[in-house]
Formats: C-alpha cells, sequence, structure tokens
C-alpha cells in the first residue's frame, strides 16, 4: 500500500491503482474506476510477460502508455501492478524518472 | 515494408521489427539472431491481447514501451489502415539510444502505414503474387535471409517459400570519411564522393533527423552493390534520397540544396 501512495504523491500522477496480476483491485487513491483499471493493467502485465519470456528479456518492470490525450505508467513490483494515470501526457518522462528513483530508495 | 523494418533495425540495439495485424498475426518481420519468424508468430497471440487490453482505457494510445530486465518492447499504433488495424513491433537490448528510436520509429510508421494502405499495398501485392490484396491469404514470402538479419514480409497464414531478393547485402568496406561523416558499410570512389556523401546525409537529416546516414548507405548499397560509390552516381542517390522526403516542398527543398551545393 505504501508503494501506492508514494506513486500517488509523484508529480504529473493524478491518480493511481494497486492490483495484481491477476487483475485483482487491491486500493486506489483519486482514481474511481479501479476495479476496471487493476483488471485491464493485470491483464496487460501478464501479456506483456507471456511476451518477455518468448523473447528471453527477463523480468518486467515498467510499461508506458501514451496518447495525444492521455497516459499512464504501470510498475510492477513482485505480483503487484501499480498503475498511475499521468496528466499532462508530456509529464510521462517525469512520472518514469521518478518512479525509478523511487524504486532505488524503495529497495 | 522491408526497407521500412531493415532501418530500425540498423538501429544500435534493435534486435528485430514485426509488424502485426489486429489478430496478432505476423505480416513482416526483420530480426537478427534468434528472432527468427517462428519466434516473431510465436509473441503474436500475448501481444494482441496486450494491445486489446491497452485499447480499453486507451484508444487513442500511440506508443507503448515495455522495459523488461533484459530489453525493451516498444509498441507503435500504426492505426486503422485499409479497414485492418496493424501494430509495429521493435524489440530491443539496453544499449538502444531511445530518442533515436522514437524518431526512426516514427518515420518508419509513416512509411508503413502508406505501404500498408497506399499504392505500395498494391506493389507489395503484385511481389507477393497475391490477388486477394497486400495482406490476404495466398502470398508466399519474399526476401528471406539477407544481411546481418533475417528477413520477411508475407500475409498472414502464408507458408514461408523460396526466393530473395538481397537490397542490404553487406559491403564491409568503408566510407571516406572526408565528407566529414563516417560511415561503417559504403565506400567512396574518391574524397569528391565522400564529400558528396556526407553532403547527402546532412541535407537529407534536416528533413528526416538522425536516420539520414542510415538513408543514404542503404540508397548507395541499393545503387552500388558491393562497387564503389561515383560521383556519376550521384543523380539517381539524389533521385532515391528524395524518395525519403514524404513532404513535397520539403523534398523541393532537398533537391535545391544539393543542387545548389552541385553548382558551388
Amino acid at each position: 500500500m505504501a508503494d501506492l501512495e508514494v506513486m500517488a504523491k509523484l508529480q504529473g500522477v493524478k491518480g493511481a491503482v494497486l492490483g495484481d496480476l491477476d487483475g485483482a483491485f487491491l486500493d486506489a487513491v483519486r482514481e474511481p474506476n479501479g476495479e476496471a483499471i487493476a483488471a485491464e493493467m493485470g491483464f496487460l502485465s501478464s501479456s506483456l510477460l507471456e511476451v518477455g519470456e518468448a523473447l528471453g528479456l527477463g523480468a518486467l518492470g515498467t510499461v508506458a502508455l501514451a496518447g495525444p490525450q492521455r497516459a499512464s505508467l504501470v510498475v510492477l513490483r513482485g505480483r503487484a501492478v501499480l498503475t498511475a494515470r499521468v496528466e499532462p501526457v508530456k509529464a510521462l518522462p517525469l512520472v518514469e524518472k521518478s518512479v525509478e528513483n523511487s524504486f532505488q530508495e524503495w529497495t | 515494408m522491408e526497407n521500412s523494418l531493415q532501418s530500425l533495425l540498423d538501429l544500435a540495439g534493435v534486435n528485430a521489427a514485426m509488424v502485426y495485424d489486429g489478430a496478432g498475426r505476423l505480416v513482416a518481420q526483420r530480426g537478427k539472431a534468434v528472432y527468427d519468424r517462428a519466434l516473431c508468430e510465436q509473441v503474436g497471440g500475448p501481444l494482441s491481447r496486450a494491445v486489446d487490453s491497452i485499447q480499453l482505457q486507451h484508444q487513442d494510445w500511440e506508443v507503448v514501451t515495455a522495459r523488461f530486465a533484459d530489453g525493451t518492447i516498444l509498441l507503435r499504433n500504426l492505426g486503422d489502415v485499409a479497414g485492418a488495424t496493424y501494430v509495429l513491433a521493435v524489440v530491443a537490448d539496453a544499449t538502444l539510444n531511445s530518442a533515436f528510436a522514437a524518431v526512426a520509429i516514427r518515420v518508419a510508421a509513416t512509411k508503413l502505414k502508406k505501404l500498408l494502405g497506399g499504392a505500395g499495398a498494391s506493389a507489395l501485392a503484385t511481389s507477393l503474387g497475391s490477388s486477394v490484396g497486400p495482406l490476404g491469404p495466398g502470398g508466399s514470402q519474399v526476401g528471406a535471409g539477407r544481411g546481418p538479419g533475417s528477413s520477411q514480409v508475407f500475409p498472414p497464414g502464408s507458408h514461408p517459400a523460396s526466393g530473395s531478393r538481397p537490397v542490404l547485402a553487406s559491403s564491409g568496406l568503408s566510407w571516406s570519411k572526408t565528407g566529414g561523416s563516417s560511415f561503417s558499410a559504403v565506400a567512396a570512389a574518391d574524397p569528391a564522393a565522400g564529400a558528396y556523401l556526407g553532403r547527402c546525409a546532412k541535407e537529407l537529416a534536416r528533413h528526416v533527423g538522425p536516420m539520414a546516414k542510415v538513408y543514404v548507405e542503404e540508397a548507395v548499397r541499393r545503387l552500388c552493390a558491393d562497387a564503389t560509390f561515383t560521383m556519376a552516381q550521384g543523380p539517381a542517390l539524389v533521385e532515391e534520397l528524395a524518395g525519403q522526403v514524404e513532404d513535397p516542398a520539403d523534398r523541393a527543398g532537398f533537391l535545391k540544396a544539393l543542387e545548389a551545393g552541385k553548382s558551388k
């Protein structure tokens, strides 16, 4: 849960959801659609894990999604899947960097 | 399509470039070493499922970057082309220059969209021997096993067939550095020719970005194969390179700049 709160406080993060690789919803901060996001990002993460395993890329760390209107960052911590809604879209690199730094502090 | 995927594979750190349709079927691929067709086909299913789940929350997604412990997968949405959706997937290792890759993928995506939906589609269909369309069933594979990696372009569900069309044969030669730019795999006959290649790359870079050098190398290899580039091939080279500049005004500017340089 601490990971979720840290992520939700990062500059550029408007909402955050904590789920797991099975798509189960665990918690959310400023995100009313948490259950759907946890399910979809859990499924996305497990699908990409399957791809990475086949290609020999090792463990999945983050997934950054960007479009003209919205961006999200998914962070995997063991079986936990943290999803951040990022606004504006151009803040995504900053959030990625902040998450990277935060991970170093958390580990 | 081959050239667009090859331009991505030429980037440092890129190990494979693939195009999938909305059902996860492999449309084209170019990869190094183990990234052969079978492996690329294998990941089509889970990649397709991943894209489907992305679209639930991000219908207008453009780019997805999945970072793994030992590499990165970059996905670029090619959108709806002629009634079908396509995704460009690039597999890279830790040496990838993300900034260069972003530009190169954007350029490649633009070209692939045109090939999949535009005039290039009929040309591809012809080259595939397909009467259904560029991505319909019944075509055959072209261009297997060339250059440093293996390459295939085929309609979904087709089976590999024999046939190859060398485009990017590695010459192993070195380009003269007199032009101020160094190129690793093509050779200029004399300092003037080397300088001309450098000028072409510089002018092209104004319009297509850092991939310019790669495009010049590709064009020289198409024109000269294993032979050295001479000034006599200058006009043909410029014509080839102008084709890389999509905007007509930019293309005219590119041609004018090189013409002006020639008269100096």
